[in-house]
């Protein structure tokens, strides 16, 4: 955050420093970076997960009462099964919980995570994107200041 | 001269190594708020479902193993105790953070000051 608000006076700022200050600066924006693209990455996973449950809903709806069916118990081992209720679901809602819904319900409690997850990711991705022109920024001062020490005796 | 110098490296060292304790803690306060507020998050929003519900949903606890049947009322009562709870143990956690920081920058300064005075007294060495 602190990078994000001083990033309009960052090249300013940023020309002040030594080489070895600038690097740690560079090392610390890409450590952020890493750690914002994580948390970017896993709101994706969790997200497609709730776009699978809601996918799995729209099956199950489309499902009869009484229909049979094969219940995974490993990945290898399946047993014959029959549905039996076709229009209540158990939500896990975190921290042991679970709410019995109907299924649009349970569909529409999976929109609202996946509109609460998309919205906190474009969040990040902003946050994220800002970090990223700010570590290019350093960057490129730190390239001109090692050109500057390295080659002043030949100017 | 030798033996105050002695003394001087010995202060620096308990003190050095009482800062680094300060800072281990300080890492550990991180760790556990981090933990918290993440459950926090969490309760939060199992707080904004269970408000959502009508008054005869049918809500379970995993218990181990097993689903119990539970009552929304004692369900929601559960989940806020958790959430205040939660509050007081992060705010418990700030005071000891600042304490923590506080005596961190006092310990810095302590040894800074040594090693200052640890440094005149090289020079010095070859005065009586």
């Amino acid at each position: 955050m602190a990078a994000a608000s001083r990033s309009g006076g960052v090249v300013q700022e940023v020309a002040k420093l030594s080489v070895e200050q600038l690097q740690a600066v560079k090392e610390q924006i890409d450590a952020e970076l890493s750690v914002l693209q994580d948390s970017v990455g896993s709101i994706r996973t969790a997200a497609n997960r709730f776009e699978m449950a809601a996918s799995a809903l729209n099956n199950l709806s489309l499902q009869k009462e009484g229909q049979q069916m094969l219940v995974p118990l490993t990945a290898s081992l399946y047993v014959p099964g029959v549905l039996e209720n076709v229009d209540n679901v158990l939500v896990d809602v975190g921290t042991g919980y679970f709410i019995e819904k109907s299924l649009p319900e349970g569909k529409d409690y999976c929109d609202r995570k996946i509109n609460f997850l998309k919205a906190n990711h474009d969040k990040l991705v902003e946050v994220a994107s800002e970090k990223r022109s700010a570590a290019e920024q350093v960057s490129l001062v730190l390239q001109a200041k090692m050109r500057s020490s390295a080659a002043p005796s030949e100017q | 001269m030798a033996a105050a110098k002695k003394e001087l490296q010995q202060q620096l060292e308990t003190q050095v190594s009482a800062l680094s304790k300060i800072q281990k803690d300080i890492t550990k306060n991180h760790q556990v708020r981090r933990q918290y507020t993440i459950q926090h998050g969490e309760n939060e929003m199992v707080q904004k479902e269970l408000e959502l519900l009508d008054d005869e949903a049918n809500v379970f606890k995993l218990i181990g193993p097993v689903l119990v049947k539970q009552d929304l009322v004692e369900a929601k009562a559960n989940v806020s105790k958790r959430i205040e709870y939660i509050t007081a143990e992060l705010k418990r956690l700030d005071v000891t953070l600042k304490n923590l920081e506080e005596s961190q920058t006092s310990k810095r300064e302590e040894v800074m000051k040594l090693q200052q005075r640890i440094q005149a007294g090289n020079p010095g060495k070859g005065r009586p």
